[in-house]
């Protein structure tokens, strides 16, 4: 395969500052979204209640909540894929469904089509001449850094060149709402960060409203407006981010808004019955590094049983726990592995 | 070192032709040295200058020119409608209910058990060869086009729905080539098939052919000729899967399992 010739990736440089610049002038072009007692059911159960939100134009929002919560169902929505049960999902008056040319989503697998170019997968679904379409599709992916692989296979490319490629093939269609559904949650950790500050760089230029869904507080704090956390179809917290841009991870108040975010998503855990006992503390053990501590709990059919814990010592002393204390013994529902002792 | 890489290529690439080779020399061996008999098995040797003068006299091109127009009329057809009915009934569930039972219950039927029944429709024409052909083709390709359908994956369809792909573009650009590996496996079982039709085809009723000319040899006990046209069988699948391989190659290349390493 040949590579784009120079002159090629020159006028492609030129049209991607050109656009820039268009953008930049342009207002706005973000959709507001209002959610309004939104449902969605799987046959008996519930999994998005009477929801109700807006969004503003071209604010950025992400959505956390544990797996199962109804986040992706929600970004299914949004983007058309599912039909709500009830309630209205509108912008400004209009049916969101009436708006689709204006919505792109970027999924969690970067869904290449391996049997075309990176170039021809960027252009798919754009209409005009080929040449006009493969000069926008270049643009895009001179967006995204990768202007040079637009002739390779995607097999060729890491993971994360392929969600580059991914964001470009949304981006070319010139979205008004970009939905991401945990677009990152398969990259390493560096690649991750680089992909937070392309996204938010090309959303900062674009201004389209983006809503990402993840399971990552950090990215969520280090991206959003406003984070969303959804538990059992409902919005637990609707939190405003008011840190400049770009923001820092090492920054004392971008630390503090993690935690307070992480706790709450813990806690709304823990109050899911299904994934709790309640038990007494039996013993504590406390080594050098871990510690141990037992509790006396009772299933549901009455009998006795004992859950360890290990924990850290330091964490243990955060705790102040005694032998005798009642206690809420809480597991991850999709966590929980079996093994046996040796 | 370099002329070593390459002898180790060349013995690499000839490394699947010692075993026919070897067998041939002993053949050959056996029949020189009188331990098998022209009757059962005429040499290699024989084999060839019959090839020799059949070729010379330009009878034996006559016959492989018939044998090739039938397998490829009668793969055309086969193929196509198999192909037809794959993609029908793989991206359709209206007409899977209609099509898909009778065709399951008529694949079961050993296409060969319809000679007669076929030279009482068609005679010992043409048409009757082409039948048996068509039908032994089309099952091969209809099967893997209908699988290769059914398992492309839902989330490039999805995907392209999203993004704005009509009806059309989304056969063409998604499911087509998702399913088009499949297609070729179906392609290299059907062109098998071809063959092994074919050769019983022409044995039964015909005045060319390949078969025709090994039947013919046999009534005047010319082993040698009936040894070619085995062998020209063998090389003319040969050739068929070659052709199927040159097109997995042409239309599998962002496929990394068919990349020539």
């Amino acid at each position: 395969m040949t590579a784009p010739n120079q002159e090629e990736l020159a006028r492609v440089a030129e049209s991607a500052t050109l656009s820039t610049a268009l953008s930049t002038t342009r207002p706005a072009s973000g959709l507001a979204l209002q959610l309004d007692a939104v449902q969605r059911r799987f046959g008996e159960r519930v999994v998005l209640d009477d929801l109700s939100i807006s969004f503003a134009a071209g604010e950025f929002v992400t959505v956390v909540g544990k797996s199962g919560c109804g986040k992706s169902t929600l970004l299914r929505l949004l983007a058309g894929l599912d039909a709500a049960d009830g309630g209205r999902i509108e912008s400004d008056g209009r049916a969101l469904a009436s708006l689709k040319e204006d919505v792109r989503i970027m999924y969690q697998d970067a869904r290449l089509l391996p049997w075309q170019s990176v170039a021809d997968n960027v252009a798919l679904g754009l209409p005009g001449r080929r040449a006009t379409v493969r000069a926008l599709a270049l643009e895009a992916l001179a967006q995204v850094g990768l202007a040079d692989r637009a002739d390779e296979w995607p097999s060729q490319l890491s993971g994360g060149q392929r969600q580059r490629v991914a964001l470009a093939r949304a981006l070319v269609h010139r979205p008004r709402l970009l939905l991401l559904d945990e677009p990152l949650g398969a990259l390493d950790a560096l690649t991750r960060i680089e992909m937070h500050r392309l996204i938010e760089q090309i959303w900062r230029e674009h201004r389209f409203t983006a809503v990402l869904v993840t399971h990552d507080v950090s990215e969520a704090v280090a991206l959003a407006d406003r984070i969303v956390l959804i538990e059992d179809g409902r919005i637990a917290l609707d939190q405003a981010v008011d840190l400049a841009r770009p923001r820092s991870r090492g920054d004392a108040a971008f630390a503090a808004l993690e935690g307070r975010v992480l706790d709450r998503l813990l806690a709304v855990q823990a109050l899911n019955p299904r994934n709790q006992i309640r038990g007494r503390v039996s013993a504590i053990r406390v080594g050098d590094v871990l510690a141990e501590v037992e509790v006396a709990v009772t299933d549901v059919f009455g009998n006795p049983g004992t859950v360890v814990s290990t924990l850290t010592a330091r964490n243990l002393q955060e705790h102040a726990l005694e032998v005798g204390a009642e206690v809420l013994a809480v597991f991850k529902s999709n966590e929980v592995a079996l093994a046996t002792p040796r | 070192m370099s002329a070593n890489v390459n002898w180790r290529r060349g013995a690499r690439q000839l490394l699947p032709w010692a075993v026919p080779i070897g067998l041939l020399v002993v053949w050959q061996l056996a029949a020189q040295l009188g331990w098998l008999s022209t009757r059962v098995a005429p040499a290699p040797f024989d084999v060839l200058r019959a090839g020799w003068e059949l070729a010379a006299s330009g009878e034996l091109f006559v016959h492989l020119w018939a044998s090739f127009v039938r397998a490829a009329i009668g793969f055309a057809i086969g193929g196509g409608l198999g192909l037809a009915f794959g993609l029908l009934n793989g991206g359709f569930r209206v007409f899977e209910q209609l099509f898909d039972t009778s065709i399951q219950m008529v694949r079961n039927v050993p296409h060969l058990a319809l000679i007669p029944l076929v030279i009482l429709w068609f005679g010992i024409d043409e048409g009757g060869k082409l039948f048996l052909v068509a039908l032994g083709t089309l099952f091969p390709i209809y099967l893997n086009t209908f699988h290769g359908i059914r398992s492309v994956d839902a989330g490039l369809v999805e995907m392209g729905r999203s993004y704005g792909l009509s009806n059309w573009q989304l056969f063409r650009r998604v499911i087509l080539p998702g399913a088009l590996p499949n297609i070729l496996v179906g392609v290299r079982y059907a062109l098998g098939f071809m063959w092994l039709t074919l050769i019983v085809a022409e044995t039964i009723s015909a005045t060319s052919g390949i078969g025709y000319m090994a039947m013919n040899a046999r009534e005047f006990l010319q082993t040698d000729v009936v040894v070619l046209a085995i062998l020209l069988y063998a090389l003319l699948g040969k050739a068929a899967d070659v052709a199927a391989r040159a097109l997995e190659r042409r239309w599998l290349r962002w496929n990394t399992g068919f990349q020539p390493a």
